[in-house]
């Protein structure tokens, strides 16, 4: 801590920290500012939050503060002001902010930013919340010297891409959004052009605009001048009721607040106008991605289903919910096997009643499944996920940061912007992959490995560990046998060095994916990513751990509640009598799932028909997240809650809700009448949830920096988090005591010949609920392959040829990129681009064909 | 493309630098005279040999005068007419030319032969009148020195359309 000045009070403030920040933390002095913004570096071009600046004079000897004759430091104050933005605190800054000398700088730079600035407020999106808007009230002269017929005028309309807009006139051009796209998301597609009075952000990147994060230049633009085309001319800011939410695609758990008001496209109901992030340092700081903001159209999409519906005669028809209970009680009654698939976006609320259900009526946890089903390896999680309190924003220099097997800009968009800040700051990025993806442009070390050989990968690092002597093994159970099977592996030298920095380092946190990894490998995977963790003392202490990229928005808390994709490997070969699929659609996604037409009674949640509602007896319409209270777990193991926001759609249910009745009817059990108190059963029943009330998850803490408020100092309330901050569950590892379990794993590479399908995550795909925001579609590929040019090259395919790819009984009609980062032999497919299902896990292709011709290149 | 037909010159600036962004400049010019302006087509090209995103290489073209992502006649004209010129005649030389050339400021002929533009200080005050054609300096200019230039250009226009 150091002390600084401000207007002649001293004030305790962390050292290092930048000025205009701790003055409004702390000392309550919004000094203003436009250009700066307090995630991104400080520019100083727009001159707003000049300051008078100086330093407290000290005894040169003693290093005591002089004081004046009234007992106040003495200052030498610099002869001209400074800006406050860029300047970092330290020892006896001294600044003042309420001079006539600051007033009258103010007054001067608004005035200037006025003179061709359209003040078009009254119908101006950011009208309300506008940080232009609000510092001209405070700061602004109020009349100006120039001439209103010199203003500019420009094109108020231009398409930045088919989701930004841009207002020519509105721009102060302060490159917040230029820095943001280039600096924090990597992606340089904005641009100024020209300079002066005819300076203006640009791009002509294809598709324009091309960032899985440009909303977020819309929230921190100081002006009107950015807007999305979601929310263009939607509603006034001030008619907008926030409610806080939980992103319901990823597994970051992004904190978002839904702006709702009653509408007129609702018939009067309350719906969705928008969905901005919420301010949570811990896990999304202030960023969401385009896919959290732009993809909430399901919500209250014209598809959404009313109604039950239940077979007749071969056909869905509607019925009521007496008559569909009552067929399911039956059922489930006389059911001689039951099993639960539940989908990526249940709430843990859901499953449990889903589970409790399912195990009255005599199944097990081994008849719980998840969905997706990628991924394994939630006992790891519970001994060394990463540890409690961890927060990117505080790793940097002597951080190593581990991606193995996953594309984590396309699977998890905020945790690879947080990864690469952290990057960024100084900490050091270590690849492991089949292919090179965005974040190889910022790893130290890129290793590639053979696809189905990522075990082999992680082992030889854990060799190089052991061999060289830089592991600890104090804590390690088991460390005799895994030092045994060490032997047989054959440390590549590649990964020599990768692993002397991850040994060396002060922190490390490993992300593990499944590209590549079928569901068996992937519980070893995730075992010999803890081997590394654990032998090299990451685990258990702060920004320590292992963070599994779940294909969900709650895997982790279908994980914590019992259920495991082994489950549903079990169900998808052998379907139980009695089947309830909850929320996700395997049949129409997966080639896999196809065996669960088989099951005798199918019992399917949805907001959608789908091809697995297809095959149900009887369908039962689910609410959406927006419309009900709930919680989901994120990867980083915190509970969150969510808040009903929109008015219900026709007579759908929260699933816990739908459960909690059937198994009320059949073994008399009180039904819970809120999600709250089914979380408060949850309290009681899984140990790691003891703290998990909803009280508890709804604490709030102030949160540095300041951005949020009903100051509107950075823009509207959207921002302030009052849903809470969620809780973390700690993970054993966190107990110095115990012992944690290192096992000898090998990898089992599969000997069939021929082409390696690897299905592999985009963050924009065809999936039930994305697909419904029709604002993203241009935005979602076509179904595709890509091959290496080799691959290419033998069966005579160009780029654009269509092809049909046969795979164990199914067959896929798809485009063909030739891609030279695919390597020789391998096939990657994107899942859920097409309505026919694809594989989801990595197998050998049949026979390939050419069904049509790529369309003759066009121009020379 | 560029790249094929400028290939060693390509090579050459390439291997100036440290790195390939840096010679997005350089390109940029060899781009300038190979269409007589920066296209959106040689800004994408550009990109793709110095592998950066074409939106920085439009940033580039628009910040810096010298580039002109207008299409220009084949013998672009910059006449100074800042203050030291000025006071030479600079202003009425530069309106004799548009006059004689039947344009307007920044407008090129029909045929697509000449460009005149108006430009600041070029640092050859004590030759005023004077232009630069292409980024070559014509000093001491009058209107006679003047048309026989254009004649003298325009024939050598013809010559190599000729070949
Ligand atoms: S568009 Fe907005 S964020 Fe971008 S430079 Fe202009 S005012 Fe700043
Ligand atoms: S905020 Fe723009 S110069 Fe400081
Ligand atoms: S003023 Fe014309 S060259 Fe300097």
């Amino acid at each position: 801590m150091v002390t600084i000045y401000i207007d002649g009070v001293g004030y305790e403030v962390p050292a290092g920290t930048n000025l205009v920040d701790v003055a409004k933390f702390y000392a309550d002095n919004d000094i203003p500012v436009f250009c700066y913004h307090p995630k991104m570096a400080p520019v100083g071009m727009c001159r707003m939050c000049l300051v008078e600046m100086g330093s407290v004079e000290k005894d040169k000897e003693s290093g005591t503060v002089l004081l004046d004759e009234q007992g106040s430091p003495k200052i030498r104050w610099m002869p001209k002001m400074q800006t406050a933005c860029t300047q970092t605190v330290y020892d006896g800054l001294a600044i003042r902010t309420n001079t006539q000398q600051v007033t009258e700088a103010r007054e001067d730079i608004v005035e200037f930013l006025l003179t061709s600035h359209p003040l078009d407020c009254p119908i101006c999106d950011k009208g309300g919340e506008c940080p232009l808007q609000n510092l001209t009230m405070r700061h602004g002269p109020g009349v100006s010297v120039f001439y209103f017929e010199d203003k500019m005028h420009l094109a108020k309309h231009v398409p930045l891409g088919e989701l930004i807009y841009l207002d020519r006139e509105r721009c102060i051009q302060c490159a917040r959004c230029i820095r943001f796209s280039d600096e924090l998301a990597g992606d340089d597609v904005l641009a100024f052009h020209e300079r002066g009075r005819a300076l203006q952000i640009v791009t002509v990147s294809d598709p324009p605009f091309d960032s899985k994060f440009s909303g977020n230049t819309t929230d921190i633009c100081p002006v009107g001048a950015l807007t999305t085309a979601d929310f263009r001319f939607g509603a006034r800011p001030w008619e907008l009721k926030e409610v806080p939410s939980i992103d319901p695609y990823g597994p970051e758990g992004a904190n978002i607040s839904l702006s709702t008001r009653l509408d007129r496209d609702s018939g009067g109901g309350i719906i969705i106008k928008r969905v901005m992030p919420r301010q949570n340092e811990h896990v999304n700081e202030i960023w969401i991605s385009d896919k959290t903001r732009f993809g909430h159209h399901h919500t209250r999409h014209i598809d959404r289903l009313v109604t039950p519906l239940h077979r007749e005669k071969n056909t869905l028809i509607e019925t009521t919910w007496d008559k569909a209970f009552k067929q399911i009680i039956d059922k489930l009654k006389g059911a001689t096997s039951v099993g639960a698939i539940a989908g990526p976006g249940l709430s843990n609320e859901d499953l449990w009643e889903l589970r409790q259900l399912v195990l009255a009526v005599g199944g097990s946890e081994k008849s719980l499944g998840i969905w997706p089903a990628t991924m394994s390896g939630g006992e790891v999680v519970k001994q060394v996920g990463i540890a409690k309190g961890s927060n990117f924003n505080t790793m940097g220099k002597g951080t190593v940061i581990v991606l193995v097997a996953t594309d984590l800009e396309e699977e998890a968009p905020i945790w690879w912007l947080r990864a690469k800040a952290a990057r960024d700051r100084g900490a050091t990025v270590v690849v492991l992959n089949g292919r090179p993806t965005k974040m190889d442009r910022y790893a130290k070390f890129s290793l590639r490995h053979e696809y189905g050989d990522a075990v082999g990968a992680i082992n030889s690092l854990t060799a190089h560990i052991v061999n060289g002597n830089h592991h600890k093994a104090d804590r390690a159970e088991g460390f005799a046998e895994l030092q045994k099977a060490l032997k047989k592996v054959k440390a590549d030298d590649r990964y020599a060095a990768a692993a002397e920095a991850i040994a060396g380092a002060d922190n490390v946190v490993v992300f593990c994916g499944a590209e590549g990894v079928t569901l068996a490998q992937h519980a070893e995977l995730m075992q010999a990513c803890a081997n590394v963790l654990i032998l090299t003392g990451h685990v258990g202490r702060t920004n320590n751990g292992l963070i599994p990229v779940w294909p969900g928005a709650n895997t982790q808390g279908a994980i914590d509640l019992g259920y495991t994709a082994e489950a549903t490997a079990e169900l998808l070969q052998n379907p139980p009598a009695v089947l309830i699929v909850a929320g996700c659609n395997p049949v129409g996604e997966d080639i896999a799932a196809a065996n669960l037409r088989n099951a005798d009674f199918v019992i399917v949640t949805s907001q959608f028909d789908t091809a697995t509602t297809a095959i149900a007896d009887v369908v039962l319409p689910q609410q959406s997240f927006a419309e009900r209270e709930g919680t989901f777990t994120s990867g980083e193991r915190r509970v969150q809650r969510f808040y009903a926001a929109q008015g219900v759609i026709g007579e759908s249910f929260p699933d816990w809700k739908i459960f909690a009745q059937v198994r009320h009817a059949i073994d008399k059990s009180t039904a819970k009448v809120s999600a709250g108190a089914v979380m408060a059963e949850i309290t009681k029943s899984v140990a790691a949830y003891s703290a998990m009330g909803y009280k508890n998850l709804a604490q709030v803490e102030r949160q540095f920096p300041d951005v949020g408020g009903t100051d509107q100092y950075y823009g509207g309330t959207a921002y302030q988090n009052t849903g809470g901050i969620g809780v973390q569950w700690p993970v054993s590892a966190e107990n110095a005591e115990a012992k944690l379990n290192v096992v000898p794993v090998s990898s089992e590479k599969s000997k069939a010949k021929g082409l390696l399908v690897v299905p592999t995550t985009l963050l924009y795909d065809r999936g039930m609920l994305f697909v419904r925001s029709e604002i993203m579609s241009l935005r979602i590929p076509p179904a595709h392959a890509n091959f290496s040019p080799a691959d290419a090259q033998k069966l005579k395919l160009q780029d654009g040829d269509m092809v049909e790819i046969n795979l164990e009984g199914a067959s896929l009609t798809v485009q063909i990129i030739v891609n030279e980062t695919i390597p020789a032999g391998v096939i990657t497919l994107p899942k859920c681009l097409s309505d026919q299902p694809g594989p989801f896990a990595p197998m050998v292709a049949g026979s390939i064909e050419k069904v049509a011709q790529a369309l003759a290149a066009t121009g020379d | 493309m560029l790249a094929e037909k400028y290939a060693e010159r390509i090579q050459k600036i390439f291997s100036k630098y440290p790195d390939k962004r840096s010679a997005v400049m350089p390109l940029l010019y060899v781009a300038q005279e190979e269409f007589g302006w920066v296209s959106p087509e040689a800004i994408e090209e550009v990109a793709v040999l110095c592998e950066i995103d074409p939106t920085q290489v439009k940033s580039i073209a628009g910040f810096y005068t010298m580039y002109s992502e207008k299409p220009k006649g084949k013998y672009w004209l910059q006449v100074c007419t800042d203050f030291p010129c000025a006071l030479r005649g600079a202003d009425q030389f530069h309106q004799a030319l548009l006059d004689h050339l039947g344009i307007e400021e920044g407008g090129t002929t029909e045929d697509g032969l000449f460009t005149v533009e108006h430009v600041m200080c070029l640092a050859a005050c004590d030759k005023a009148p004077m232009l630069q054609c292409n980024f070559h300096y014509v000093e001491n200019l009058d209107m006679d020195k003047m048309k026989a230039l254009l004649d003298q250009w325009r024939a050598d226009a013809k010559d190599s359309a000729a070949d």
